[in-house]
């Protein structure tokens, strides 16, 4: 089988939107016509306001975990254009799969700001209960996948998903996100093959930010690329610059476009740089140099977007302040009613596993409500 | 160094002692004593002696759970392997491994193994020794297309290819996983495609002549042992058996078969020893000493020692208190006063 697959070297920083990986947002604010996806206006708007909304929720609930208000979070400082870019690509009927560090596609998806606040502390009001750590929600009304921490097993999720859509004659499109690492995982490994010879819709979302945790993206494979991987399971494979939120959304369009036509699924590698920790759980300082953190702050995807805006008058200084302050005060609201809600009923612990609660689950419950940690409850 | 008529003639008859010795396994298997299950490696011979033809006593191999023919080309005695199908004492991993598992620490043979993909990691581990200690070991892993799917095939040659290691990943593509062929479970025909996935060079043949295989396979062994990191060698080969013996094989027609089975590789080699002058009488020696030898290994196999419980133990833990107190307090369970 012939495979489109466009094999280059892994980048540096300033190589990383060279001339033959899709780029639209140049460094003077103009655009490159051959990869513009040539959105309307208001929807370009719609893009850098999710960028930076993200980015402001990011930098605010690291403060609440540093203060001990929630227990953790994992952010996407530096890589919001390939997550709100390749969220925004997918269309209404399509599903995501996330990773773990994609709240900003969740966010797109329309889910509620407070629900997701919710979910962070753990409240009454969290989809998931307080069960899972802080950043491990789900969204099924807004056709998104739940996340779980394991490395690279949403990627089997997504292909066997987009299967079943296919089989069922659905043209829905299931894309989902993983990191560099997760590549040397044997879910991807079964994942992109089922999906090679399924020809199942999946778009496989590599979010190459150059680091697993501690591991850079140089020791984690011999491979000329992680697009290159696609080779191996006849599955195309194109890398993108991932810091550039337009040329994101174009080459996921299209992917999404042939998989919708029975074109089979696309693997692609957003080329990006995960600014901060892996997640607040991590000092980075302690494995990379702050050097390179610096130079990759000059290829910032929130800078380049705002650049081109202002470029072409359609956004300003005092319009980027103000939009920053209604983020921040719609976010404060979210957290001020989130710590004012109660923490879940101790019984439904016991819910959501079983259709019909079992002899033996039923004698637990009743002996927990029994004992002295109930009494304290609430 | 033997020259290439003498090597022919001694490569074929390794090639004829491993059909032999798997025929005679069916027989007994048929006649019901081994117990099990039982894949042979008929058609498929020419791979395992032109490999073992290049690597050195200090090189390691490992083999899936379709392991006798590597084991005999490596150097096991047929009796050792006749024994361990037996489940006796004598036998290479001493009765109690099976047709599956055969083990031979003398001829660096490190197992035969029956978890599809799990050995690839292993046979990493081995590569990752030798070039951690510099003990200029190769290590060879065999393993069946099937397996290119599992994820132990993708954590080992993931590892292998990022860190260099002495090792050749050898993929005898038999056409069908059991009963499933190849067009089903990937969407490559080429599987040397995997290769580019790790960084690692890659390598297709077709496995019915030895002198090919020996060939190719040799200079991936060299490669890896300058230091050149490992090579992926897809080796496209045929069982003219069913993958085990529960199976009749009705996926493949008879005509397929046939056609197969015009590319046999004992065949093939001993034509090629008549056209270079060999005469037919010194074949018939050559063959009837192979039968003597096959013969004598059933007899002494059937005739020896059953499986001795103690070694149970002995064969997993160090000796200690503590086995010896488990095998004198629990070892009559298992028909230890036998």
């Amino acid at each position: 089988m012939q495979t489109q697959t466009q094999v280059v070297p892994i980048r540096t920083p300033e190589q990383s939107s060279g001339d033959d990986i899709p780029t639209v947002l140049q460094p003077d604010g103009t655009l490159n016509e051959a990869h513009d996806p040539k959105l309307e206006l208001s929807e370009v708007l719609d893009l850098y306001k999710a960028m930076v909304r993200t980015r402001v929720i990011d930098g605010q609930l690291e403060r609440l975990q540093r203060q001990g208000r929630i227990g953790f979070h994992i952010g996407s400082l530096g890589e919001e254009a390939c997550i709100i870019g390749s969220a925004a690509a997918m269309r209404e009927q399509d599903w995501i799969f996330p990773c773990y560090r994609e709240f900003g596609a969740l966010l797109w998806r329309g889910f509620p700001l407070q629900s997701y606040v919710d979910n962070m502390y753990g409240n009454v009001d969290d989809v998931v209960q307080g069960r899972q750590m802080p950043d491990h929600y789900t969204g099924r009304p807004y056709r998104f996948g739940s996340v779980s921490s394991p490395i690279g097993t949403q990627i089997t999720q997504a292909v066997g998903f987009s299967w079943a859509a296919m089989s069922k004659g659905s043209d829905e499109v299931s894309s989902v996100y993983f990191g560099e690492g997760a590549t040397s995982s044997s879910e991807f490994h079964t994942g992109l093959n089922f999906g090679g010879v399924m020809n199942s819709p999946t778009i496989f979302l590599c979010r190459n930010n150059r680091w697993a945790i501690s591991v850079p993206s140089e020791k984690q494979t011999a491979s000329e690329s992680f697009a290159a991987k696609g080779i191996a399971y006849g599955v195309p494979g194109v890398q993108v610059d991932g810091n550039d939120v337009l040329a994101t959304y174009k080459v996921v369009r299209e992917a999404v476009e042939k998989a919708a036509k029975g074109g089979g699924p696309t693997l692609i590698e957003m080329l990006t740089y995960r600014v901060g920790g892996h997640s607040t759980s991590d000092d980075p300082r302690a494995y990379r140099v702050q050097d390179e953190v610096e130079r990759w702050r000059k290829t910032d995807p929130i800078l380049r977007m705002k650049l081109h805006l202002e470029k072409i008058d359609a956004w300003n200084e005092e319009q980027d302040e103000a939009f920053k302050k209604e983020c921040e005060a719609e976010l404060k609201a979210c957290i001020k009613a989130a710590e004012a809600k109660e923490k879940p009923p101790l019984e439904t612990m016991f819910d959501g596993v079983f259709a019909e609660k079992p002899w033996h689950l039923e004698e637990q419950q009743a002996e927990l409500l029994s004992g002295p940690r109930a009494k304290d409850h609430h | 160094m033997a020259s290439g008529k003498d090597k022919l003639l001694s490569q074929y008859r390794m090639m004829y002692l491993i059909r032999r010795f798997e025929e005679e396994s069916a027989r007994a298997y048929a006649m019901g004593k081994v117990g099990g299950f039982l894949h042979l490696y008929i058609g498929q011979e020419a791979i395992a002696v032109g490999t073992c033809e290049v690597l050195n006593d200090t090189d390691y191999v490992f083999q899936t759970y379709r392991d006798h023919g590597t084991a005999l080309a490596r150097g096991m005695t047929p009796t050792a392997a006749m024994a361990e199908l037996m489940g006796k004492d004598i036998g290479c991993s001493k009765g109690l491994g099976g047709s599956m598992h055969f083990f031979d620490v003398e001829h660096n043979f490190l197992g035969g193994y029956g978890i599809i993909g799990g050995h690839v990691a292993l046979a990493a581990g081995a590569a990752y020794k030798s070039k951690y200690t510099g003990d200029g070991a190769v290590t060879v892993c065999f393993f069946g297309e099937g397996s290119t799917n599992i994820g132990g095939f993708h954590e080992g040659l993931s590892l292998a290819g990022l860190w260099k290691l002495p090792v050749v990943f050898i993929c005898e593509n038999n056409q069908y996983a059991m009963g499933t062929p190849m067009s089903r479970t990937s969407p490559l025909e080429d599987l040397t495609l995997k290769a580019q996935g790790y960084g690692m060079h890659g390598d297709r043949i077709k496995g019915h002549d030895v002198a090919v295989v020996e060939s190719h396979v040799g200079q991936a062994v060299e490669r890896a042992r300058k230091g050149g990191g490992p090579t992926f060698i897809e080796i496209e080969t045929y069982r003219f058996r069913g993958h085990s013996m529960s199976d009749p094989a009705k996926y493949r027609t008879r005509a397929e078969l046939e056609e197969r089975k015009k590319q046999d590789p004992c065949a093939i080699a001993k034509a090629r020893l008549l056209e270079g002058g060999v005469s037919q009488e010194e074949i018939d020696a050559l063959e009837e000493a192979v039968e003597a030898e096959v013969e004598n290994a059933v007899e002494t196999a059937d005739a020896a020692e059953p499986a001795k419980v103690e070694n149970m133990w002995s064969t997993v833990y160090a000796p200690s208190s503590a086995a010896e107190d488990y095998v004198a307090n629990y070892g009559k369970h298992f028909g230890g006063g036998r």
